[in-house]
């Protein structure tokens, strides 16, 4: 322990990391997926190694629903939030995709709210977990009256992509510090967007008190999640996701715009194009709690952080 | 099983799993899915279910059902006579009234059959050391209306609140009622991966499947037992006797009956509660033996003791009891025409005069002018509302958790079924319609989240919310009463004391008036009750420091009293 412990601190000298396209077409990594392999039995044990999971759910579940509900808003008036906001199924009519499912902790949520979701995982056995754990429950097994329904495959985003279908939303909730190549993988799950849908991701930052909180504190001392978990080289700063969407233009459209065409100082996105919000765990009431737009920008993305990013209509 | 639900396309060359209907592999009959099942039709168990339906998205998401092996459309039907009031009643503080009148109930409750509190006398049996609570104390409420607002609590038959509950649920048609039905016994439903969720099997043959089981079953909860949580406590040795007094009205001069009183005697409390200008409620918790006597005797027997025991001092309080004891005993009774002699006696010999309201027959007497001390005690009772005498166990009872602890034990305790309450302090129900709070904002914040409301993850907050709190109020309320039931001579004169400190302490007034009644819907008052607690162990402490000045005998019996409340 203490000597992966001194590799890791190493590599805290490392402050930047490049996201940059190359040949490479696999983004799933072989020993990632032996790991969450390994553990796929405990994904719905709320108590065991993916407990801090299980409460992050609900607050990743409400900032995608606040997000798309300001967006709807924002587009379509007032009256039809406030209806999204107050009805049942607030994600009904959309096709949304979750890469990287595992148990399927957000896929089920997800398709609860009325989305017709697709969970993809690289891993056979979370895959297997994912569905048989759906199975028991009625709303996700039978065809439910809010349109949602819950899908699960074994597959990758790479594979997918090759399928005509593309998605409102697409989702890929702590996956992106466990893929070889983030760029590659990014592009994959960006053209997986329908023109105007979303993509949301959360993952954590690569700064010493990450790896004090997530690897250090998490996985060696109180040992709430397994060790070998995280990689901290593989942690992705909000800066590099934010320049990344600077550039990044699909190459399916001809006249490709970026998806992010300007930012404030510091580096901050507009509202209406993306957004990275913090997350930080209070080990005292243990909740997760979404820190504000303001906050995120002073710090209190340093950690655990949600990012959303819109693909332009003509983008 | 459900292996046979999952397909594999092949044409893709990937592994694919689709759900389908699963095909159920258990005995014939239909197994019907719930979200939420409640067991328990009870004020508690009602409530929830109201609560729920008050939420536009919990009444387009979830299907509830609620199981009661009573006869709930009696309930709904229940009328009485004008004047005429049944005997469970409850104080329905400010803040569990503004939680009714949020969900829409509060106004389906007949308000002409309830009594709001705007003070409360409370006295020690023995050293007479007294407390006056005023409504005008109070913190402010949260409640909008002015008028109700200088109200302490109200007074509710525990049928009138439920007869609300249940027609409010009339209008919401996606709960459904399953009323006369008894809940067979409940198990797990075998999955594989450990997935089943629970199935409770009903007394007409039908089963259910629950995604989230409520207890809301009371004291021996069948739902508490599933979940296998394990429930501390012990019953005090103690009986309640509730019955419906009727008295005279108060005089011109007088207030309204609007003053609840509480006497400490050192076989228990009894309480006297307004229900209207002639009707009032009593609860009066005392030794087992005396509660079957007092409920076997004749009704106008149990009169007269009410008045005693509110007016004489506790040495002939005593006395009545034991020679009601001996002709229990004897397998006779005494009559009305008995008591009411030896009571006039007592009140001679004990200098009592007949124009003092101590005297149980002047008030009778002289409607004129009342004597200075008429509000010190509750109006003489003449007679008791027929059929209306009853008694039941007292306890103490927390279960451990409000969770079933385990992967996927889908359970949770509301109400009595979690714990239960010395009534004292009129806390039981409350303290479950908090719960009902708690748990309804639990459940709606889940649903929004598109959460799996049997989950561990989405119920804890609800325990985090409650467990803490409630166990506070449960301790103070049972410290009171073990404090006022000693008849010990240093404790008495240490709690008379801690009264009159008490007495001085506004703040402190304000926050044991919490204990009975009053409430913000902010948590800080409790906290305020427990500092008034110590309030009167501080007064020991006070005793205790002037002991060590007067010598080491005293000390010890200090000590003695020390170690004692530290027992409990």
């Amino acid at each position: 322990m203490f000597t992966t412990g001194v590799r890791r601190v190493s590599r805290l000298t490392q402050r930047t990391r490049f996201i940059q396209t190359d040949a490479t077409t696999s983004t799933v990594n072989t020993a990632e997926i032996a790991h969450f392999s390994r553990l796929s039995s405990q994904w719905w044990d709320e108590s065991g190694e993916f407990a801090l999971l299980h409460r992050m759910n609900p607050v990743r579940v409400q900032y995608i629903r606040e997000k798309l509900t300001e967006i709807a808003r924002e587009e379509k008036g007032e009256d039809v939030g406030r209806e999204i906001e107050q009805r049942r199924g607030a994600f009904r009519g959309m096709s949304m995709l979750d890469v990287g499912c595992g148990g399927g902790l957000l896929s089920e949520s997800l398709a609860r709210l009325g989305a017709r979701t697709l969970g993809i995982d690289a891993s056979e056995s979370n895959i297997r977990i994912a569905s048989l754990h759906a199975d028991a429950d009625p709303f996700l097994s039978s065809p439910s009256s809010t349109g949602g329904s819950l899908q699960y495959r074994n597959t990758s985003a790479e594979h997918l992509l090759k399928e005509p279908e593309r998605f409102d939303v697409v989702c890929s909730m702590e996956v992106i510090e466990h893929v070889d190549n983030p760029a590659v993988f990014l592009a994959t799950c960006a053209e997986l967007v329908k023109p105007g849908g979303h993509l949301f991701l959360s993952t954590i930052a690569r700064t010493p008190l990450a790896f004090l909180l997530t690897i250090a504190a998490a996985e060696y001392i109180m040992r709430k999640v397994a060790i070998g978990t995280h990689t901290y080289s593989k942690f992705v700063n909000p800066s590099e996701l934010v320049s990344f969407f600077q550039t990044y233009s699909s190459p399916s459209m001809t006249s490709a715009q970026p998806w992010i065409t300007r930012t404030y100082d510091g580096g901050q996105p507009t509202r209406k194009e993306a957004e990275v919000r913090g997350l930080i765990y209070n080990p005292w009431s243990g909740d997760w709690v979404l820190m504000s737009r303001s906050a995120s920008q002073w710090g209190a993305a340093e950690c655990n952080y949600l990012f959303w990013v819109r693909r332009p209509l003509a983008g | 099983m459900t292996f046979g639900a999952i397909r594999r396309s092949v044409s893709t060359g990937v592994l694919s799993y689709r759900h389908q209907p699963c095909r159920r592999t258990f005995s014939a009959r239909a197994i019907r899915d719930f979200d939420v099942i409640i067991v328990g039709g009870g004020p508690v168990g009602l409530a929830l279910a109201s609560g729920l339906g008050s939420y536009r998205m919990v009444r387009e998401s979830l299907k509830v059902a609620l199981v009661e092996a009573g006869d709930l459309s009696r309930t709904r039907d229940w009328t009485l006579p004008p004047d005429s009031y049944s005997n469970r009643v409850s104080s329905i503080t400010n803040s569990s009234r503004v939680f009714l009148e949020d969900i829409g109930v509060w106004e389906l409750v007949d308000k002409s059959c309830t009594c709001p509190v705007k003070e409360m006398q409370v006295w020690d049996g023995l050293s007479d050391a007294r407390i006056t609570f005023d409504a005008v104390n109070l913190p402010s409420s949260g409640v909008s209306n002015a008028a109700e607002s200088s109200e302490m609590a109200r007074l509710t038959e525990n049928l009138n609140l439920q007869r609300a509950l249940l027609r409010h649920l009339e209008s919401i048609r996606s709960i459904e009622l399953l009323q006369k039905t008894r809940v067979e016994s409940i198990q797990r439903e075998d999955r594989d991966g450990g997935h089943g969720w629970p199935l409770v099997h009903l007394s007409d043959g039908t089963t259910l499947r629950a995604r989230l089981l409520v207890g809301a079953d009371g004291f021996n909860s069948p739902v508490r037992a599933y979940a296998g949580i394990h429930s501390y406590g012990w019953s005090y040795d103690v009986r309640a006797v509730v019955a419906t007094l009727n008295h005279s009205p108060r005089g011109a001069f007088q207030g309204p009956n609007h003053t609840a009183y509480q006497r400490f005697l050192p076989t228990g409390p009894i309480a006297f509660l307004p229900l209207s200008p002639t009707v009032s409620s009593l609860v009066w918790s005392t030794k087992p033996a005396l509660a079957e006597a007092l409920c076997r005797a004749d009704p106008s027997v149990l009169a007269h003791m009410v008045n005693a025991a509110f007016r004489l001092p506790e040495v002939s309080v005593r006395y009545l009891h034991n020679l009601i004891l001996d002709a229990h005993s004897r397998g006779t009774s005494i009559s009305g025409e008995d008591i009411c002699n030896e009571i006039a006696f007592r009140e001679k010999s004990h200098n009592i005069p007949g124009y003092s309201a101590y005297s149980s027959v002047s008030s009778m007497l002289s409607p004129g002018v009342p004597s200075n001390d008429a509000m010190a005690v509750p109006p003489l009772v003449t007679s008791t509302q027929s059929g209306t005498i009853a008694s039941f166990p007292l306890k103490f009872n927390h279960a451990e958790s409000y969770l079933g602890e385990g992967a996927n034990n889908r359970t949770v305790l509301v109400g009595d079924a979690a714990h239960t309450i010395h009534p004292l302090a009129g806390q039981g129900l409350n303290l479950g319609l908090g719960d009902v709070r708690s748990l309804v904002q639990c459940i709606v914040r889940s649903v929004a989240h598109g959460g799996d409301i049997g989950s561990y993850t989405s119920l804890r907050p609800y325990a985090a919310e409650r467990y803490f709190t409630n166990h506070k109020v449960m301790s103070a309320v049972d410290k009171l009463h073990k404090l006022y039931s000693s008849t010990w001579d240093p404790v008495v004169w240490a709690r008379s004391i801690g009264l009159e400190v008490v007495n001085e302490l506004d703040s402190v007034k304000a926050a044991l008036m919490m204990d009975a009644g009053a409430g913000n819907l902010e948590r800080p008052q409790w906290d305020l009750l427990a500092d008034g607690i110590k309030g009167v162990s501080s007064g020991l402490s006070t005793a205790k420091m002037l002991g060590q000045g007067i010598g080491v005998v005293f000390n010890t019996g200090i000590n003695e009293i020390a170690r004692r409340l530290g027992q409990h």
